[in-house]
């Protein structure tokens, strides 16, 4: 896949203060990226360095092959940004602003109508489009602020924080928008929320105090969530099967057994199908004792990394 | 180029879109439409000097008001963060916004044209220290309105934009009050520094290329410094 960022050993001080140390990472054509930390760990300013808006203190960073600091204008040219708290004209409307936004990435006529067109269907807007911005709620506003971004196809797409202050509805369409958008550009997302990261990322980058612990793959299917089951059944096989049987159970790893005690650990497609899984062992009469949630791969690698940092 | 017609488009509709840029309007002309009457009637002379001391004064007051949202706002909402991460040169974000700054300047000081029409309708007016009186405007108030920019870029705080605009303004206006006092490098040099110093022989018919040159220049060096503030970051 071809390389679209590569920052070598980025490094921003704000001041005295250094907020991000010696990051480097990638990003390949067709790859969602997520930079995963806590608040404050410099990811915001990993992003503002990479569009433009903020120039490093020390380190590279090329986008499409072209430098951020020395050849920003065509770097610019290739990134779509939607910042933090998404800042907006807010006394424009949605159609006046996203024409505008075209204007300053070079698009007239009718290349500047079938872009502004291609947007509004690519990220549901065309009913607002005659809006006031100021009217709009926190979700449309994030769509607009991701049409503007999409203007003149990116290859990377960079989003800050996209999930902040959306409902849980808005927040499953911007996983689906974020998956699609990935098939024509790569991503860069930000968030200090483990779920969202893996639930949208192919690999996530683990920042803390501004520094790059380690970029984690993803592997296999990210979606869902894993959960650990306690049972009293007599023989394993018949939990296995019964597991199995149930629509939407995507991993099934038996962990102990003692005493007729099993202990499983079973990867869930999501909330519902965890209460079909419930209500399939108890209907089997399998003994339910105990159903948690298991930390994921992600959660544990950061807590570990996290943990390892701070008693340092 | 089209990127700078798109920022100007965008900028003077803010501009003309918000009730400020008319209050300053017409508060200004208020203001000196009472001076002009006040030294017609008293004078009774055909002439627009005083208007132009009056009218200098008033753009001190007024510029920061048309400059202290320029830049201020723009960062304070996150919009400057949209506007300089796009593929624009922070030139044509800067030229863009003093060229608005200065559509509503211009939009003030050529409304106050009106009482040399009233002064060519009644009398026989000396028209040129008409013309170099509002050469001396416009030179003026493009001088204030790249500095107020500069002040603008460098705050996130419109009111402290406005306060600390004003209080340059005020001091570079009057600054060779102090030249009597001191020895003369120091006296020649505020003499120099002083908006009043090269305003006054403009306001009253006599034309130097000294008063030109400072104009053109205290507005390039703050149009450059607001281009090297933004892109310090």
């Amino acid at each position: 896949m071809t390389l679209i960022l590569a920052a070598d050993r980025l490094t921003k001080w704000y001041g005295r203060r250094l907020a991000v140390e010696d990051v480097s990472f990638e990003v390949r054509q067709g790859e969602v990226m997520g930079l995963l930390g806590p608040n404050g760990s410099g990811k915001s300013t990993i992003l503002r360095v990479l569009t433009g808006y903020l120039r490093p203190s020390a380190g590279t960073a090329r986008i499409a092959g072209f430098d951020v600091v020395t050849q920003g204008l065509e770097v610019r040219r290739r990134v779509g940004y939607v910042p933090e708290d998404v800042p907006l004209y807010t006394n424009m409307r949605v159609s006046e602003f996203l024409m505008f936004m075209g204007k300053l990435r070079g698009l007239w006529g009718h290349g500047l109508a079938a872009a502004v067109s291609a947007v509004y269907e690519r990220v549901s807007l065309a009913s607002v489009q005659n809006l006031l911005i100021s009217q709009l709620s926190r979700g449309y506003r994030q769509r607009v602020a991701i049409a503007q971004a999409l203007m003149g196809d990116p290859q990377l797409l960079v989003l800050d924080e996209p999930t902040n202050g959306l409902d849980p509805r808005q927040i499953i369409e911007l996983r689906e928008l974020i998956r699609a958008l990935s098939r024509s550009c790569a991503v860069l997302v930000t968030s200090h929320v483990l779920a969202e990261v893996e639930r949208i990322a192919h690999r996530a980058a683990i920042l803390l105090g501004g520094r790059l612990l380690t970029v984690h793959t993803l592997v296999g299917d990210t979606q869902g969530y894993q959960v650990r089951l306690r049972l009293r059944a007599p023989d394993s096989q018949s939990v296995a099967l019964r597991l199995e049987s149930v629509q939407g159970v995507s991993e099934i790893q038996p962990e102990t057994a003692s005493d007729g005690i099993s202990v499983w650990r079973v990867r869930v497609a999501d909330t519902q199908v965890a209460e079909r899984l419930a209500a399939s062992l108890v209907e089997a009469r399998l003994g339910v004792q105990e159903i948690t949630p298991v930390a994921s791969d992600l959660e544990s690698l950061f807590l570990r990394l996290t943990g390892q940092e701070a008693s340092k | 180029m089209k990127s700078f017609a798109t920022l100007l488009g965008k900028e003077t509709r803010a501009l003309f879109s918000s009730p400020i840029a008319y209050i300053v309007v017409a508060v200004y002309l208020l203001l000196v439409g009472y001076t002009f009457a006040a030294s017609l009637f008293m004078t009774k002379m055909a002439t627009l000097i005083h208007i132009f001391f009056q009218a200098a004064v008033l753009l001190l007051l007024m510029i920061p008001i048309i400059t202290m949202r320029q830049f201020s706002e723009e960062r304070k909402t996150g919009t400057l963060e949209l506007l300089l991460t796009a593929p624009v040169k922070e030139a044509a974000v800067v030229l863009a916004k003093f060229a608005a700054s200065m559509s509503v300047v211009l939009v003030m000081v050529a409304l106050t044209m009106s009482y040399a029409i009233v002064l060519a309708l009644f009398s026989h007016p000396d028209w040129g220290p008409i013309y170099s009186g509002y050469l001396g405007l416009i030179l003026l108030g493009s001088a204030l309105t790249a500095l107020g920019l500069l002040i603008s870029a460098l705050t996130a705080n419109q009111i402290v934009a406005a306060v600390v605009s004003l209080g340059l303004f005020s001091l570079l206006w009057m600054v060779d009050t102090a030249a009597t006092l001191l020895p003369d490098p120091v006296a020649t040099f505020l003499i120099g520094l002083s908006l009043l110093a090269h305003f006054t022989p403009l306001a009253t018919g006599a034309m130097y290329t000294s008063d030109f040159g400072f104009f053109l220049s205290v507005t390039l060096l703050g149009l450059f410094l607001t281009v090297r503030a933004l892109a310090r970051r």
